[in-house]
């Protein structure tokens, strides 16, 4: 019973890594542009589709082709940020909300058309290989995942706090007014916010391709979870997304292994709906809005 | 007596009149399937408008009502062999008083957290449903048992009943829609859309106003659910709670023009007349092109147009009816 609870546990946390990346991406984006993401998750999907195409046509591994994956995410956040969403800034909820919202049904739909419904597998040479202790399983494909995706939080935190760009985001994030009066401009660190948000979806999207198979609406999960994360984590704050994001994976898996193969979700939902009701603003206080 | 001889008056009676026709003239199944569709999505679209577009509350979760209204209609006419027409309203009383609790917790968040609550409730609902197979034939769903012609357990033979029944549906939206503008309620609600802050300092109660819109909207939208599963005689919850239909309601009146009447009934003419071309164009085995027009429509709309395309039709309207020499001779004078 108790190995049981573990495993479920380990599985959770690995899984709750990748959660992170993507919640951590969201809650950055509403922390400095204001703007809540309803995208991300296809930022995720895009992310695994170019891993899997390098793997499939060139043998990168989806590992190696973080490289490559990050670098062209970013460069879609700036376009992003500076094309569209720059546009609606200031105009209220409905066309904030609506923007991303369609881009998310947009890049859903078009991948659909492109890449067909079907799930596309990779198959590295660790994806089957794992570690045995303890009567416990830890596949090795997941562990890297969590293990890198921990190091770029942890850069990004570096990043954040020890930068020059990092401080104005942080500054831009505060006060953006003030921010304005310190010289600091806000279409450049929005731009860089929204980059550095979406090469973090897309390395999540090159982690979970040795082991999560590639689908137009493969994203969607991912979202959903960072949704919550985010929530719980409060809005806006990175650290605590990140420990949101890990609890909701335990969550999920233990929800999984006792309530049943489908429930994960309902497990989460009924977190969010519990955390909405009891405490709107966050595990960790603070104001939701 | 002069109100019945406004032009608006003269014109929507002429609307009317034309649709009530329609059926008659036009025979062709798919012609009419697709007028039933717009007629019930429109609908569906005016009643997510009540709350989207005059309060500004954008509820990604309407689908939950849909579905309520849609299951237990079919309920209680398979279980308990009720007729779907007091099973609609049974239907719509179950949706006003879940969306109590439902409105509790969703409107504790404002803005794009919002949006992402009312998506969630939707989902457990829908998952609930695919989990208790007891209760509600769970992922299978079932078929509605076709008793032939029977009018009074809502069943026909032929689609021109099905058509007046979503006219008469979308009419029902309209009127509660144009009463609720011009009440105290619509303005309230307006302001609750302009600025929830600023109403309540002036003495909205912002939040009873809320519950009640949302309970309106609810009702309406599960009136749309029974509707729909008579139609089509099937349920499950992958049809009743489907995340489009959520996403449709708001589509329509964002394109149309939100917080207007007539916004939703014009973006969803719009949008279904877009996706039948496409789908007698390009057939309908290519997955992803509809949502694909329609997401680039909603893009384009929201950064050239976000107050609607009705506003492309009413200034167009008023620049033919008033083409202005008046004004020109002021600028010459």
């Amino acid at each position: 019973m108790l190995e049981t609870v573990v495993q479920a546990v380990i599985n959770g946390l690995l899984i709750g890594g990748i959660y992170a990346l993507v919640s951590i991406g969201v809650t950055l984006i509403f922390g400095v542009v204001k703007i809540v993401n309803f995208a991300q998750g296809e930022f995720v999907m895009i992310g695994m589709y170019i891993s899997y195409f390098l793997a499939t046509y060139f043998g990168i591994d989806p590992l190696l082709s973080l490289a490559i994956s990050m670098p062209v995410l970013f460069v879609i956040g700036v376009g992003l940020q500076h094309f569209l969403i720059r546009r609606v800034l200031g105009l209220g909820d409905m066309p904030q909300i609506f923007l991303t919202f369609a881009l998310s049904l947009l890049l859903m739909n078009v991948a659909l058309l492109l890449f067909t419904a079907n799930y596309r597998t990779l198959h590295t040479s660790y994806s089957d290989l794992a570690l045995h202790f303890a009567g416990l399983y830890v596949p090795v494909a997941k562990l890297v995942a969590f293990i890198l995706a921990m190091v770029l939080s942890g850069i990004l935190r570096v990043f954040l706090h020890s930068t020059d760009m990092g401080k104005a985001m942080r500054a831009a994030a505060q006060k953006p007014e003030v921010a304005m009066l310190m010289g600091i401009n806000p279409d450049r660190v929005f731009c860089v916010a929204t980059g550095v948000s979406l090469a973090l979806a897309g390395a999540a999207g090159s982690l979970l391709m040795p082991f999560y198979p590639a689908s137009p609406t493969a994203g969607q999960v991912f979202v959903l979870m960072a949704f919550v994360a985010v929530v719980l984590g409060t809005l806006g704050n990175i650290k605590g997304a990140l420990i949101a994001s890990l609890m909701m994976g335990i969550a999920e898996s233990l929800g999984i292994q006792f309530v049943g193969a489908d429930s994960g979700l309902i497990v989460v939902f009924a977190m969010l709906l519990l955390t909405l009701a009891f405490r709107p603003n966050g595990l960790a206080g603070g104001s939701a809005r | 007596m002069q109100r019945l001889c406004s032009p608006a008056f003269i014109g929507l009676a002429a609307l009317a009149g034309v649709l009530i026709v329609l059926p008659l003239v036009v025979t062709s199944h798919f012609a009419i399937d697709i007028c039933i569709r717009i007629l019930l999505f429109a609908f569906i679209g005016v009643a997510w408008n009540l709350m989207g577009g005059y309060a500004k509350q954008l509820s990604l979760g309407h689908a939950a009502y849909f579905g309520l209204g849609a299951y237990t209609s079919t309920i209680m006419q398979i279980k308990f062999g009720i007729s779907p027409w007091i099973g609609m309203l049974a239907g719509g009383v179950v949706a006003m008083l879940a969306s109590l609790p439902i409105g509790a917790v969703c409107f504790r968040l404002r803005g794009p957290y919002f949006a992402i609550a009312t998506i969630a409730t939707a989902q457990v609902l829908m998952l609930l449903f695919l989990k208790f197979r007891d209760f509600a034939w769970g992922a299978e769903g079932t078929t509605i048992p076709n008793l032939g012609n029977t009018p009074l357990m809502m069943q026909f033979e032929a689609k021109a009943p099905y058509y007046y029944i979503a006219l008469a549906m979308l009419a029902l939206g309209l009127a509660i829609t144009y009463r609720i503008e011009r009440s105290w309620m619509g303005f309230y609600l307006v302001a609750i859309g302009e600025d929830e802050d600023a109403a309540e300092a002036v003495g909205v109660n912002a939040p009873q106003v809320k519950r009640n819109i949302y309970m309106i909207s609810a009702f309406l939208t599960a009136l749309a659910g029974t509707f729909y599963v008579q139609y089509i005689y099937f349920i499950d919850p992958n049809t009743a709670f489907n995340f489009n239909i959520s996403v449709e309601a708001a589509l329509v009146s964002i394109v149309g023009g939100i917080g207007t009447l007539w916004g939703p009934v014009i973006g969803t003419v719009l949008l279904e007349v877009t996706s039948a071309l496409l789908q007698s164009w390009l057939g309908s085995g290519l997955g992803g092109v509809q949502l694909t027009v329609y997401s680039l429509i909603l893009i384009s709309v929201i950064l050239w147009r976000p107050t609607g395309l009705l506003g492309v039709f009413t200034d167009a309207y008023k620049w033919i009816v008033r083409a202005p020499p008046a004004r020109e001779a002021a600028i010459d004078g």
